[in-house]
């Protein structure tokens, strides 16, 4: 392995309903430094669409909701979507 | 959308006749209540949630509605398995559709069987608080001049 594929790492972002509209995309890859916390690149990722930070966000890591202090992991699926409205 | 793209994977529930599904197609609200019921219960509570008409003074013209599928389905199974542990309940069933809505179609069905009716009341109307709360489920509502997606309360 590459010090490069050592030190970074690559996840998938998804946004859905309003958050799509907001980033203007469903889906990105960004890479994050090894053993970024997900509250990092939760962080990371609201910077890089500023028009998320009108909204008030929940993040999933890995189809679970998220509390921010896990380490994310190479591979890893994160989401960004707004409260959710369903029924 | 087509149903084929969503993966409804089989139940990994204790109770083989608990289901949780999205779906693109019509509900049939009579059908799904009838799929939960067992022999040793004496009540179904089933809701039928449909698209409203006005909120308020808005009219609303059709609904989308849009999920995070497979962690739907995910939050959809934590919730039939909360509610086993809480509520004296046999099954339960949680349909949601998901793409375009017109007025009046159904957009959810809950329905649960128990052997009296007021855990399943009671499960039912947990059911659905929960899902509104937890379930990675938007729905963006498309009135005359505009569209917003509905953003939750939690």
């Amino acid at each position: 392995m590459s010090p490069v594929a050592k030190s970074f790492m690559k996840v998938s972002v998804l946004f859905f309903g309003a958050t799509a509209d907001a980033a203007g995309m469903r889906e990105i890859e960004i890479d994050f430094p090894a053993d970024a916390k997900a509250s990092d690149a939760f962080g990371e990722i609201v910077g890089k669409f500023p028009q998320l930070a009108q909204h008030k966000l929940l993040f999933a890591l890995n189809q679970e909701y998220s509390s921010g202090g896990e380490t994310i992991k190479n591979g890893d699926e994160l989401a960004v979507f707004t409260a959710v409205s369903g029924g | 959308m087509s149903d084929k793209e969503i993966q409804n994977p089989k139940s990994k529930i204790q109770n083989p006749n608990d289901f949780f599904e999205l779906t693109t197609e019509s509900l049939n609200v009579g059908e799904i209540a009838r799929r939960v019921v067992p022999p040793g219960c004496g009540a179904i509570v089933t809701l039928d949630g449909f698209v409203r008409q006005f909120t308020g003074e808005r009219e609303t013209e059709y609904l989308v509605y849009e999920a995070y599928e497979p962690m739907a389905l995910k939050e959809m199974e934590k919730l039939i398995n909360q509610a086993h542990a809480e509520f004296q309940i046999e099954n339960v069933g949680l349909v949601h559709r998901l793409g375009r809505l017109e007025i009046g179609e159904t957009s959810v069905v809950i329905s649960v069987a128990a052997p009296h009716r007021r855990a399943a009341f009671e499960a039912c109307e947990w059911l659905i608080k929960e899902l509104k709360r937890t379930v990675p489920i938007w729905k963006k509502e498309v009135y005359r001049g505009g569209e917003t997606w509905i953003e939750g309360a939690s």
